[in-house]
């Protein structure tokens, strides 16, 4: 006999959780060990942070099947021999490892300041980790990714940002095994609505899941410090956030 | 004689079509810095990446990049300086660069003038009907500072804003594919089709137009994103097909007429 095994919203928005949390942890490990190094008391230079950020940075997006970019950014002047800076690498199966390249001169057209971009602003502001995406991260490597960051504080003093980013497609292939095993319709979204997967096709990695009340369900998740979210739609369908990920599992 | 080929040898001529064009690579290399000299996206002495930077960007070999930049230094838009300080500088002339520009214009048909626009206008118009499904309020945000940053006072700052907003509300799109196609068209494409930024109204014309996509894309409506975006590109090929047309026409005169 046989019986189809049936998992439970509960059990599949752990499972999302432990995924990302799965990365959050291995950042955590990085920003531990820069934070260290940040706190010394002599001068801080690019010269001397970059071989520590290439030292987790290069093994991250060689050897895990997650992460294709990984590194450090600056808050700007917190280097005595670089204002804005970026030490992040990228890599991807068959293409090799290599740095971002980056445009530090202020007065250049191609000049971003990266104060403005979500994945530093919202750590910035808020204290806390975040994840951004999906998004096409056409600065960097025109795929779609979402980038988790975490900021490193000390003494109240944000001396910048330690992250990884992830293809979303490597992601779904994790997740969608267990949306498949729920008896209902699922999706993954962010704290805006945007869908990460989902089961059903009518429903487009990258769209905004527009459903009666969601964005106000989503609220808690856009706080710095997320409360956990169950809660019921209008229209019958169930939000429930994943851990503190940042992501929801909308069923139904 | 015109013959209508089977779907099996269509669909075979898709496989083996050449992988590019068949233009020598470092032809195109040197077109594309060109047409970011002329039309103001590389600036009057700016130094360029150096020919091992540039050919690890543009994914070329090291000698295309050399070949690349000497036909740029024949052409007298480039000046390289050796020595410690020394390297490849943009050399702006704006009345050479006019020249080549209109050289380009009369260098293509007006069928082809008007296929470029119908590929233009098919990304284009398909990312802002996208994006108007899928913008976040952050996503509205970033199109608003571009917007409010874009300086229509010359011909490269209305380009480079015209780039920006294309480009943020392709990515706004959620489509990698999208994105890839419309940076490679803007470069490709972009000096010619938006020639007409030399005058001051067309200028104002691409601020009203990103008043306009933005307005639709806030209020979630993708047939008016998509019309904003087509109303301008065919304003930008009209004035084009208009331009080559004259060029044509003083060509046929002879030397001394009128202009």
């Amino acid at each position: 006999m046989t019986t189809t095994v049936l998992h439970t919203p509960a059990r599949a928005a752990d499972e999302v959780a432990s995924i990302i949390e799965g990365l959050y942890a291995t950042v955590d490990v990085w920003r531990a060990e820069l934070a260290g190094h940040l706190a010394a008391p002599e001068q801080l230079s690019a010269a001397r942070i970059d071989p520590l950020v290439e030292a987790f940075a290069v093994p991250a997006v060689t050897d895990d099947p997650l992460i294709t970019g990984a590194g450090f950014v600056a808050a700007p002047g917190l280097l005595e021999d670089a204002h804005w800076h970026l030490a992040w690498w990228l890599g991807s199966p068959g293409s090799g490892v290599r740095r971002l390249a980056t445009v530090d001169d202020e007065t250049s057209d191609q000049f971003r300041d990266y104060t403005a971009l979500e994945w530093w602003r919202v750590p910035f502001r808020t204290g806390a980790r975040h994840l951004t995406g999906p998004y096409v991260d056409y600065l960097c490597t025109d795929d779609y990714t979402v980038t988790l960051t975490v900021p490193i504080v000390a003494d109240g003093e944000f001396l910048g940002v330690v992250g990884c980013d992830a293809l979303v497609e490597r992601i779904e292939s994790r997740l969608l095994p267990a949306l498949s095993a729920l008896d209902a319709p699922a999706a993954i979204v962010n704290a805006a609505g945007r869908i990460v997967t989902a089961t059903d096709a009518r429903r487009e990695p990258g769209a905004i899941l527009r459903l009666a009340g969601l964005t106000e369900a989503l609220a808690p998740l856009r706080d710095a410090h997320p409360i956990s979210v169950a809660t019921q739609l209008p229209g019958g369908e169930s939000v429930r956030s994943c851990g503190a990920s940042g992501l929801a599992l909308i069923v139904g | 004689m015109p013959r209508s080929p089977g779907h099996r040898d269509a669909t075979r001529s898709v496989v083996f079509a050449p992988l590019d064009d068949g233009t020598a690579r470092a032809e195109l290399v040197a077109r594309r810095l060109s047409d970011a000299i002329v039309g103001g996206l590389l600036r009057d002495g700016e130094r360029l990446p150096s020919e091992a930077e540039l050919a690890r960007s543009l994914g070329v070999a090291l000698v295309t990049a050399r070949d690349a930049l000497e036909s740029l230094r024949d052409n007298g838009m480039v000046r390289t300086v050796r020595g410690r300080d020394g390297g490849s500088f943009v050399t702006y002339d704006r009345e050479a660069a006019a020249r080549t520009l209109d050289a380009r214009l009369q260098g293509h048909s007006r069928i082809e003038l008007r296929d470029l626009s119908v590929h233009l206008s098919a990304i284009a118009g398909t990312a802002a009907e996208l994006a108007a499904e899928r913008a976040s309020d952050d996503d509205l945000e970033s199109l608003v500072g571009i917007h409010e940053e874009a300086d229509l006072t010359t011909e490269g700052g209305a380009r480079r804003a015209v780039l920006r907003f294309q480009l943020e509300v392709a990515a706004i799109s959620q489509s990698p594919r999208l994105v890839r196609e419309e940076v490679r068209l803007q470069s490709e494409a972009g000096p010619l089709v938006w020639l007409c930024l030399r005058e001051e109204e067309y200028r104002e014309r691409t601020a009203v137009a990103r008043a306009k996509t933005i307005a639709a894309i806030r209020e979630v409506s993708p047939t008016d994103a998509r019309a904003a975006i087509l109303d301008l590109i065919e304003d930008a090929t009209e004035w084009l097909i208009d331009e080559k047309l004259r060029l044509d026409a003083g060509a046929a005169r002879p030397p001394g007429g009128l202009r």
